[in-house]
C-alpha cells in the first residue's frame, strides 16, 4: 500500500532514512524541473535539486502539515533558484552548458519520427527556453510551475507567498512575453 | 474589439480552469463565436504543450540513482556529530517501542519506594533531617493541642469533640422544641 505525503513524513520525523527516500523518489523529477526551467542549467539544476532535498531533510521536523508536502518542497526549490540567479547575474560565469547546448546534443528534447517535426520542435525548443531565460525569475517560477505540475493558482501562491491574482498576472504577462518572443513558430 | 481584450486577458486563466462558472462561460461563449480569440487559445494552447515538452525533455536524462547519492552525501556530510549521535539512538524511543519503557519505569519507581522497608530510616535523601521538631504541646483546658515547632511555626489540632455534651443539649432543645 502506497503512503501518503504526510505519513512518509511523519516516518522521516521518526528519523526513518528509507521514506524520505522514498518521497525523493516521487518528487526528484518534478523539482529537478522546476529548478531547471529557472535556472536554465543542468549541473546547477541538479546541484539545486539535491540542496532542496538536503533542505527539506535538515528542516523536516518543522512541517507540521499545514500545507501539503510538495507546496513546501517546491518552495525551497524555487526560492534557492531564484537566490541563485539572482547570484548568477552578480557574477555570470563566461561559459555554461545551457538547455540550448542539450538542444543542440538532441539530449533535451522529445524525438518525433518525422525529421521536419523534429527539427521544427528543436527550434520552438530553443526559441522557447531563450524567451522563458528573458524572464524574470519570478515570472519564470510561475510559468514553469503551471506548465510541468500544473499547479493551481492558490498552490503557486502559498510555494511563492503572494496572492492568487498575483499569480494570474505574473502567468499573464509570461505568457504574452514568451508568445512574443516565439511569433510565427507558434 | 474592446471586449476582444479583455477576454484575452482572460484566457489563460480559463485555459487553466481557474475562473468562477459564470465568468468561464462568458469566455467560452466568446471563444466560440470570435475567430482572434479562438486563435489566441490555440496559440496559448501550443506554448503550454511545448512548455511542458522541452521542460521535460530537460529532465528525460535524470536517473535517480547518482540524484539520491547527491542528496545521502549531503545529509552525511553535514550534519553535526550530536545530531548523528541522536539520529543513531533516536529508534530507541520511537513510540512503538517505548510500551517496554512505561512498565520499566513504573517498576523502577515501586523499587524506589519499597527500598524504605529494607532500609529503614533511608529517605531517598528528599526529606532527610526534616523531621519537625515539637518544641511544647499546650492544652489550656481546651480541646486543642498547639504544637510549636519554632518560634514562627504554631500548628493547632483539634483533638476531639465533647460528643455527649453535644448530644444530650441538641436532645433538650429537641424536646423543647416538640412541646410546642
Amino acid at each position: 500500500m502506497e503512503l501518503s505525503d504526510w505519513e512518509l513524513v511523519q516516518r522521516c520525523q521518526q528519523g526513518e532514512i528509507a521514506a524520505f527516500q522514498e518521497l525523493v523518489v516521487k518528487y526528484h523529477r518534478k523539482v529537478f524541473m522546476v529548478v531547471l526551467g529557472i535556472v536554465n542549467h543542468r549541473e546547477d539544476a541538479m546541484e539545486i535539486a539535491q540542496e532542496t532535498f538536503f533542505r527539506a531533510y535538515r528542516n523536516i521536523n518543522g512541517f507540521k502539515g499545514g500545507s501539503s508536502f510538495y507546496t513546501w518542497l517546491y518552495r525551497i526549490a524555487v526560492n534557492l533558484s531564484i537566490d541563485f540567479q539572482r547570484r548568477q547575474k552578480r557574477s555570470p560565469v563566461e561559459f555554461r552548458e545551457t538547455m540550448d547546448d542539450l538542444m543542440d546534443k538532441g539530449e533535451g528534447a522529445k524525438l518525433a519520427n518525422d525529421p521536419y517535426v523534429d527539427v521544427q520542435g528543436r527550434e520552438i525548443g530553443k526559441r522557447l527556453l531563450a524567451a522563458i531565460d528573458e524572464l524574470t525569475p519570478d515570472h519564470k517560477a510561475v510559468i514553469v510551475m503551471r506548465a510541468i505540475e500544473g499547479l493551481s493558482y492558490k498552490d503557486i501562491g502559498r510555494v511563492l507567498g503572494c496572492s492568487e491574482g498575483t499569480v494570474m498576472s505574473r502567468l499573464h504577462y509570461a505568457r504574452k512575453k514568451l508568445q512574443e518572443k516565439l511569433g510565427p513558430y507558434l | 474589439m474592446k471586449d476582444c481584450e479583455v477576454i484575452e486577458s482572460s484566457l489563460g486563466a480559463w485555459l487553466d480552469g481557474e475562473l468562477d462558472r459564470s465568468e468561464a462561460e462568458r469566455v467560452r461563449i466568446h471563444v466560440q463565436e470570435c475567430p482572434s480569440c479562438l486563435g489566441e487559445k490555440e496559440r496559448l494552447e501550443r506554448l503550454q504543450a511545448s512548455l511542458k515538452g522541452v521542460l521535460e525533455g530537460g529532465a528525460s536524462g535524470l536517473a535517480f540513482e547518482p540524484f539520491w547519492d547527491g542528496v545521502r552525501q549531503r545529509i552525511l556530510e553535514r550534519k553535526p556529530w550530536h545530531a548523528r549521535l541522536w539520529d543513531w539512538a533516536r529508534p530507541a524511543f520511537y513510540p512503538q517501542r517505548l510500551a517496554w519503557a512505561i512498565p520499566l519505569v513504573i517498576v523502577f519507581l515501586l523499587g524506589i519506594l519499597s527500598l524504605e522497608q529494607f532500609f529503614p530510616g533511608w529517605r531517598w535523601g528528599l526529606n532527610r533531617g526534616n523531621v519537625a521538631a515539637v518544641d511544647s504541646i499546650d492544652g489550656h483546658g481546651f480541646n486543642v493541642a498547639v504544637f510549636r515547632e519554632s518560634k514562627t511555626k504554631t500548628t493547632v489540632i483539634w483533638l476531639f469533640e465533647d460528643q455527649e455534651d453535644e448530644n444530650e443539649s441538641s436532645g433538650e432543645s429537641a424536646s423543647t422544641d416538640s412541646s410546642f
